[in-house]
């Protein structure tokens, strides 16, 4: 009977010992710095979720070769009449840059990625690329889509990267209006109920009156993201303060959800940032995707 | 734990990795990893019950960039009082079990938005008060139909 309580009782400690140590375990995980939280994550996405994250990859290269051909072909006539209307621009560029005497503009380079999202709780935003550091990813590329700015990424890994859509809270992005005449700030705005999440352009000058369907586009504004990508466009004005600058709600071109396969732009601006911000640079076999 | 209910949480557990995971179902799937740390954490001692709720919710966690770790704190907490619990409530009547698998998940909600950053978590009322406890009773549906099938109860006399 007192051999039966005392192994009760020992049981019981061991059982406190052991709770105590996966609570203050659970702490110490949340409070860890970013870069050792990295490689957690980065450990069990390599192994318990391997298997799991394939099979999405493969389920969404699958879906969208089998997307309608005529869709394709639509698409591909509709780029192949922009790329004629536009031949002579080119040109013309070349030359007035001559005249002025400009360097010639650093081309855009691309990585072709599948977008996969791995809808645990706690990942909302937050997608994958299964384009990494050896395809020349780099921390803040930016990732386009065909209709335009998808998000940017955040961590790069030899294989992948992980992304965030504009729904994150930490996005911000530098636009302007096709005229160039408007300036400011796009960011995601919560509201009260996730249904009343927007877009918002916020720091425009309070004077300049923007309309209703102006489209923005990225500025290039602290280099971040290159210049001319599509956000979106101005639904209606959401805020006035004080005389002194307005904001405005954004209808963005890109739905997060609906995306499958995006482009990461590896280009001069970004890679200029990425650089700075990891220096582990890889050889990169950009284009070969 | 018996053998039985060891298959159960295994395959709540694949099969959730499978759903959300594998086949991007997001919440669309029933939370099973939640309903595998309960259903386990009645037949588990308190520490091991923490010990399943800091590895599920370490997984939970693999995606999250700015809440690293609150899935991993919520689930050790729930693993733990699940485990608990047995010492407080004998037997598995429906309405217990409603009651266990409703607070449990939405506990788990609660706790991981609690020590989440405030700037990256959602709304209060839009996540804790509508959504979670939709949630939490898809996963209690979800939980019941398993135990059920899996885990019948046993008769007496």
């Amino acid at each position: 009977m007192g051999g039966h309580i005392k192994r009760g009782r020992r049981a019981g400690r061991t059982d406190l010992l052991a709770v105590s140590g996966f609570i203050v375990a659970s702490l110490i995980v949340i409070n860890l710095p970013a870069g050792p939280q990295r490689d957690v994550g980065h450990f069990i996405r390599q192994t318990v979720l391997r298997p799991f994250i394939g099979v999405n990859a493969l389920l969404t290269r699958t879906q969208a070769r089998a997307r309608d051909f005529d869709t394709l072909r639509a698409q591909m006539d509709t780029t192949m009449a922009l790329v004629a209307a536009q031949r002579t621009l080119a040109e013309e560029n070349r030359q007035l840059r001559g005249v002025l005497s400009l360097k010639d503009r650093a081309p855009s380079r691309f990585v072709s990625a599948t977008v996969i999202r791995s809808g645990s709780s706690g990942s909302a935003s937050v997608f994958h690329l299964d384009a990494g550091s050896i395809d020349g990813v780099r921390p803040f590329n930016a990732v386009i889509t065909e209709r335009g700015l998808l998000g940017q990424v955040q961590e790069v890994f030899p294989e992948y990267s992980l992304a965030y859509d504009w729904s994150h809270p930490d996005f911000r992005v530098s636009a302007m209006t096709p005229d160039g005449r408007g300036h400011g700030l796009v960011e995601a705005a919560r509201g009260a109920f996730r249904e009343q999440d927007r877009l918002v352009l916020g720091g425009t000058a309070y004077l300049s009156d923007l309309e209703p369907g102006t489209e923005l586009l990225t500025s290039g504004r602290g280099g971040a993201f290159p210049r001319g990508i599509r956000i979106g466009s101005i639904v209606g004005v959401a805020e006035t303060s004080a005389g002194w600058s307005k904001s405005y709600y954004v209808d963005p071109v890109v739905y997060p959800g609906a995306v499958t396969h995006a482009v990461a732009d590896i280009g001069v601006a970004g890679g200029m940032l990425a650089a700075l911000a990891d220096s582990a640079a890889a050889p990169s076999r950009e284009g070969s995707r | 734990m018996r053998i039985r209910e060891v298959l159960l949480v295994s395959c709540l557990i694949l099969t959730h990795l499978f759903l959300r995971t594998a086949l991007g179902f997001g919440k669309a799937a029933p939370d099973l990893f939640i309903v595998a740390l309960l259903v386990g954490s009645r037949t588990l001692g308190v520490g091991a019950g923490a010990g399943l709720g800091f590895v599920l919710g370490l997984v939970e966690d693999a995606f999250s960039m700015r809440a690293f770790g609150s899935s991993a704190f919520a689930m050790t907490l729930v693993g733990a009082f699940g485990a608990k619990s047995r010492d407080y409530f004998v037997g598995d009547s429906m309405g217990f079990l409603v009651t266990f698998f409703l607070l449990g998940t939405w506990g788990r909600d609660l706790l991981a938005w609690v020590v989440t950053e405030a700037s990256v978590r959602p709304a209060f009322q839009d996540h804790l008060l509508i959504e979670a406890p939709l949630l939490a009773l898809y996963a209690t549906i979800v939980g019941l139909a398993a135990r059920s099938l899996f885990l019948p109860r046993r008769k007496r006399g």
